[in-house]
């Protein structure tokens, strides 16, 4: 039972993380029809502004603010950081692009991609980056919390987990009960028609790139609060994100969280019920058991054409 | 028409590829003609300068170039070391692209390192084709210099100045039977070549000796650990994890505790380092003694750190001075051999099991092992880390 309990704290931790991602994916996709293969990098752009960030805050030892304003400053700088960047991507290499066949801001993607992972590469070096939160205040992230039984749940997972949860929820109040989330709603409807409508999809655009950018640098932080952060990690992440913005139903938000759960679900609990060699072998498993047997995802729409 | 254009393409095609073997004949020709030894010759370090593992790069590299500015005269010889990178995220493509163009280029007549064993693997084949001496400050996995189960994957052209792992293996295994007592250990690997033979030779040590051993198995890519700490049993004394990047290390220890798990985290010599793995009641072990312990090495030190100031002396550098010194005697007994130019590069290879050093940086004399290009009587050892996250010598 004990396992069980840390394996599920461990799924929702992870599956938080990959929700986040999921959201940006799904986000972009359903205004404009992009896959956004550069998100993953976004993501771990936002995890070195959050390292950043905290070195100036004087690192995890001897940190200049209390632990919960640390963590709310780095994440709130590696959201608001990563939102520019979403921008100036869109801007200058999607917006060029958008009346261009559907290759082509795809190909662009992967370059802004490999650009920003070179780039970070060069600024940076391939030497991973640790936040050392195990130093801040002794230790008190990972040994304060409470128990299940025999299992600890430290305050580094609930911060985590809540964090995620709070944004997401958050994320679906502002896209079903705000005026900002109709106006979005209805360009991933009919972009056309909602231009005629007189909504600025400049803007809408731009916003929907602010939101997932800003998600994927909470979820960059998230993720380098626990493990150490390098260059390459966009990849991995983005592929994680992708794959579960996919199995939940790309352009569905409420998909987005769910693919992103089933993905920490299934990772977590094959590596500790089945073998940890294994757990990449289920998770894009699932991915191609959606693609042959339901290809809009677990919440997505079947595109129905008229013929 | 279009028959003519395939024909026409492929003559072309064979035409180019026989033009480029033609000019990779003379490079290799070329290269293996004599070199003055009053030319400047330059001695590649091939060792990761960037990713997970460029803490012990970096390190080597400022020891390597310490002894080159400040022995080569002594030999008469003018050095160019240069760094060769490869980044042990990135496989064996680094090391093999790294050795074509070392054996093309005539100035290099010796090679510092591969540092990991990986990359010796991927490479010491070109590089003993092409006669290149290559002493590895690091590379510890036993079948690189002796046969392990009908396998050799080194070359009698490549040396190390450090122990192997068939001694690190069995010598963890047994600081962790006599001094720990353990009853219960956890054997992680990381699906490389380093981990892979150290976790077995620790894996045959414990068993042999009765205690119970449970085997994991992470992607060398893995970043959160905490599925694996999960299967870490609650009554497991020690987890010996051989990573080649101290920051996994340090994170695996993290989630140990943040489990709840009373195991201790045991690396191997890759998670030296004290500034990324500093988890208290840990251990590592190291190929190499705390040098600034040794009374004979104290003008040495003074002046490596002056020439490096703020660094802190580590394990991983000392040896690697010692294998510039090593290949830099070669490169002298060669050239006095030969009368000032250097036939061949096999000459310099011949010369490197020759070489003796007294005051070895490591403490006493430098010799090789009469079995195998191994020093001799080379030990490892193992160091706890201490409250203020300093590493204290206990075995």
């Amino acid at each position: 039972m004990d396992t069980f309990i840390q394996l599920t704290v461990d799924a929702l931790t992870l599956g938080s993380v990959y929700a986040l991602i999921a959201l940006g994916y799904t986000l972009v996709y359903g205004v404009l029809k992009l896959l956004n293969f550069a998100h993953g990098d976004v993501f771990m752009v936002g995890t070195f502004i959050g390292y950043g960030v905290l070195q100036l805050l004087g690192g995890a030892a001897s940190p200049n603010v209390p632990v919960w304003a640390l963590i709310t400053i780095i994440t709130l700088a590696a959201m608001g950081g990563c939102a520019i960047l979403g921008v100036v991507i869109e801007r200058f290499a999607y917006r060029p692009l958008r009346d261009a066949p559907r290759i082509a801001p795809l190909i662009s993607a992967l370059g802004v991609s490999f650009f920003l992972a070179n780039s970070m590469q060069l600024l940076f070096g391939a030497t991973p980056r640790t936040y050392n939160t195990f130093e801040i205040g002794n230790g008190e992230l990972y040994f304060k919390g409470f128990d299940i039984g025999n299992v600890r749940i430290p305050l580094l997972r609930i911060i985590t987990i809540g964090a995620a949860f709070a944004l997401m929820v958050a994320l679906y109040i502002l896209v079903n009960k705000t005026r900002t989330g109709k106006a979005m709603r209805a360009t991933s409807y009919d972009r056309e028609a909602a231009e005629m409508m007189g909504i600025d999809i400049n803007r809408v655009i731009r916003f929907t790139f602010i939101l997932g950018s800003a998600l994927a640098g909470a979820a960059g932080v998230m993720f380098a609060l626990r493990v150490p952060t390098t260059v390459a990690i966009g990849f991995v992440a983005g592929l994680k994100g992708f794959t579960a913005a996919v199995i939940g139903g790309i352009g569905s938000i409420p998909g987005a969280m769910a693919g992103g759960l089933i993905l920490g679900f299934a990772e977590s609990y094959t590596q500790g019920y089945v073998s940890t060699k294994w757990s990449d072998l289920v998770v894009f498993s699932i991915l191609v058991a959606f693609m042959i047997f339901r290809p809009q995802g677990l919440l997505g729409r079947a595109d129905i054409r008229k013929v | 028409m279009k028959k003519g254009i395939s024909l026409f393409l492929a003559l072309a095609a064979t035409a180019v590829v026989a033009a480029s073997a033609q000019a990779n004949h003379r490079t290799a020709a070329s290269a293996s003609a004599g070199v003055s030894c009053k030319s400047t010759f330059t001695l590649p370090f091939v060792t990761p300068l960037t990713g997970g593992a460029a803490f012990l790069g970096q390190e080597q590299m400022s020891w390597a170039s310490y002894a080159v500015k400040t022995l080569a005269k002594s030999y008469g010889l003018k050095i160019k070391l240069v760094g060769g990178d490869t980044p042990v995220e990135q496989g064996a493509t680094p090391a093999q692209d790294l050795a074509q163009k070392y054996v093309g280029d005539k100035s290099v007549v010796a090679i510092l390192g591969p540092s990991t064993s990986g990359a010796v693997a991927a490479s010491t084949q070109t590089y003993f084709s092409a006669g290149i001496a290559h002493l590895s400050p690091s590379a510890t996995r036993s079948d690189l210099t002796k046969t392990v189960g009908g396998v050799k994957e080194g070359t009698p052209a490549f040396f190390r100045d450090v122990p192997g792992d068939y001694i690190q293996g069995p010598s963890d295994a047994n600081f962790m039977i006599k001094n720990l007592k353990v009853k219960k250990v956890v054997i992680m690997d990381f699906q490389e070549p380093y981990s892979l033979g150290l976790s077995s030779a620790v894996d045959t040590t414990l068993k042999a000796a009765g205690v119970s051993t449970i085997r994991l198995s992470a992607p060398n890519t893995t970043t959160d650990y905490s599925a694996y700490v999960t299967k870490v049993p609650s009554d497991a004394d020690i987890v010996f994890f051989p990573t080649q990047k101290p920051a996994d290390a340090q994170t695996f220890a993290q989630q140990l505790l943040e489990q709840g798990k009373k195991a201790k985290v045991f690396g191997g010599d890759g998670s030296n380092d004290s500034t990324a793995f500093k988890v208290p009641g840990s251990y590592v072990s190291n190929f190499a003694p705390d040098i600034t312990g040794i009374a004979a090495d104290k003008a040495l030190v003074a002046g490596w750190q002056k020439a490096n100031p703020g660094k802190t002396v580590g394990s991983f550098g000392p040896p690697a001075y010692g294998a510039a010194q090593i290949l830099m005697d070669a490169i002298h007994l060669a050239c006095k051999a030969d009368h000032g130019v250097i036939k061949s590069r096999r000459d310099v290879l011949r010369k490197v099991k020759q070489v003796s050093i007294n005051n070895w940086i490591l403490g006493g004399t430098f010799k090789w092992s009469t079995k195998s290009n191994d020093p001799l009587n080379a030990k490892f050892y193992i160091f706890q880390i201490q409250q203020n996250g300093s590493y204290k010598l206990v075995g």
